[in-house]
């Protein structure tokens, strides 16, 4: 897999010419074993407090008869949504698209911690970082793995490669190559957002009507 | 999950009080302009009414905005939604509507008062005395951008939250409609009681004037829940849900049907038809129906406010 070179000071560019780069993530429900690996590490990286995460894996279940049962674990993150909800109601621009990697962002300068974002957010992923007083959510490591040319943290640290994160315009991308062979399927899709974190659905999990 | 603290609830009461504030000062001048407009011309200045609006709008939105800054996580930083802008947050747009009405407000204020304020400064300070003639001058002019930005501002407040995609009841394309006429039904409202509290006539033109608006107000008020209402439960799904929840059995029912709907709707209404066969008008009953409609339509800011973050879809 390729290292991932990009990543500047928020904001530092907003033209918007082709950058070839535009960063997802899918979470394989099946692989997942729901053991907060994920959660924790990211914890640590980015200096997420307690009482407050960018990632939680929801458990439901357990699903079928003793022996078999199985349960069903869902990330909780930011989407990274195309269309983003947040960005459109900051009023300072503090909430951001960044135009060279699609990475949502939030430039903690700008924010005034108005908390429009954390209402608009129809995923209900953002928080306010009771340290710094600002607006917080996953940005895909943009300020710690990838600067540094690493992969994100709760993606190194999952044991079973649930996760797989990558530039959705790179075909020979493990992500675009995981993409094309599981069905896999996004969140409230019918809200217009275009979200950038696709899910591999449980195949044993409960079926809802 | 209880009726003030729940999972997914962002704004709390503070930000119901300020768009209650915001309609409120937008509703006074409003009524403040139409009765100078219909009723009073030249002598608005020496009506209690007149001059309790032109206390109650400018108090009113200052103190909606110093809760607002009060309520950020970061109030020191305020001065950056003054600074950078989004042209596609309503909250950016709303900030700089309340910027323009706050000039204009003190404008017109100064113009319609610009006599009185003369005579008291009696030549002292002659730079603020041209100033109160130019704006004396240019009334016309004040009085039409402030017509503009007082309806503005009463439909900012609904806009601000029908924007929040995420929750039926409130992405709500009534929502601004109900907000701006609830808005300038509590602005009539404290114009009312603010003037017979400064010894206005309870039985007089302005009160007249108020109260033949405020009926038809009220029914389009009623009308615009209504439809509101109906609209969500007709599209099914997660609206339907959602407000049958809201004005179901539960704290937020009653909070509807008792207060938004009795005594911020019914009673004056009630008391509204009676007070116009009854040709004599007392300061108790004016007041007494003043406070009912203040008192809805807070409620029902609350009410909308909690009642829309309930229903996440
Ligand atoms: S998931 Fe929420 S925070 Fe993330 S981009 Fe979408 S709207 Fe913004
Ligand atoms: S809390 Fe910060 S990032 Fe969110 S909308 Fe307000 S200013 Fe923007
Ligand atoms: S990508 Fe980074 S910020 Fe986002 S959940 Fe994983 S570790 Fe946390």
């Amino acid at each position: 897999m390729s290292v991932y070179t990009v990543t500047k000071a928020p904001q530092a560019n907003t033209s918007e010419q082709d950058s070839g780069l535009k960063y997802a993530m899918v979470h394989d429900e099946n692989l997942c074993i729901g053991c907060n690996a994920c959660e924790d590490a990211c914890r640590e990286v980015n200096h997420v407090p307690y009482g407050v995460t960018r990632v939680k894996i929801e458990r439901s279940g357990p699903f079928g008869e003793y022996p078999d049962q199985s349960y069903r674990f869902i990330r909780h993150s930011c989407q990274h949504c195309e269309a983003a909800p947040c960005v459109k109601v900051c009023p300072t621009g503090a909430a951001y698209i960044d135009k060279e990697t699609g990475i949502v962002a939030v430039n903690e300068d700008r924010c005034v911690g108005c908390q429009y974002c954390i209402a608009a957010c129809p995923y209900q992923i953002r928080f306010i970082n009771p340290e710094t007083k600002v607006a917080d959510k996953c940005d895909f490591c943009q300020q710690t793995q990838l600067s540094e040319g690493l992969q994100p943290a709760c993606v190194l640290a999952c044991p079973t490669n649930a996760l797989v994160f990558g530039n959705l315009k790179d075909p020979d991308s493990a992500l675009v190559k995981t993409l094309k062979s599981k069905p896999t399927y996004r969140e409230k899709v019918d809200l217009g957002t275009r979200p950038k974190l696709f899910h591999v659905r449980t195949i044993d999990g409960e079926i809802v009507l | 999950m209880s009726a003030f603290h729940f999972d997914g609830l962002v704004w709390h009461w503070p930000i119901a009080i300020y768009l209650f504030l915001a309609g409120l000062s937008a509703g006074a001048v409003f009524f403040a302009i139409m009765l100078k407009h219909f009723k009073l011309a030249d002598k608005a200045y020496l009506s209690p009414f007149v001059q309790a609006a032109a206390v109650i709008a400018p108090v009113a939105v200052c103190a909606g905005l110093g809760i607002l800054v009060m309520d950020l996580t970061k109030p020191l930083a305020f001065w950056k939604i003054l600074v950078f802008y989004n042209p596609s947050s309503v909250m950016s747009m709303g900030v700089l509507v309340l910027l323009a009405y706050q000039v204009v407000l003190f404008a017109w204020i100064g113009s319609v008062f610009s006599s009185p304020i003369q005579q008291w400064l009696k030549q002292r300070l002659p730079l603020l005395s041209k100033l109160l003639a130019l704006l004396a001058r240019h009334e016309d002019v004040i009085t039409g951008v402030l017509v503009i930005l007082s309806l503005s501002l009463g439909a900012y407040t609904g806009f601000l939250l029908s924007a929040l995609i995420g929750f039926p009841l409130l992405n709500n394309p009534v929502l601004p409609l109900l907000f701006l006429i609830s808005g300038l039904s509590s602005g009539a409202a404290a114009t009312l009681l603010g003037g017979v509290l400064m010894r206005g006539n309870p039985n007089g033109v302005e009160v007249r004037f108020i109260h033949r608006i405020e009926i038809p107000m009220i029914l389009v008020e009623i009308m615009l829940l209504f439809t509101f209402f109906v609209g969500l439960i007709l599209s099914g799904g997660q609206s339907e849900v959602a407000a049958l929840n809201a004005i179901g059995e539960g704290f937020w029912g009653w909070i509807f049907w008792g207060g938004v709907v009795g005594v911020g709707l019914t009673l004056p209404l009630a008391f509204n038809l009676w007070m116009k066969v009854s040709s004599d008008r007392k300061f108790a009953y004016v007041a007494v129906t003043a406070s009912f409609s203040l008192i809805g339509v807070l409620l029902l800011r609350n009410f909308i406010l909690y009642t829309g973050q309930m229903t996440g879809v």
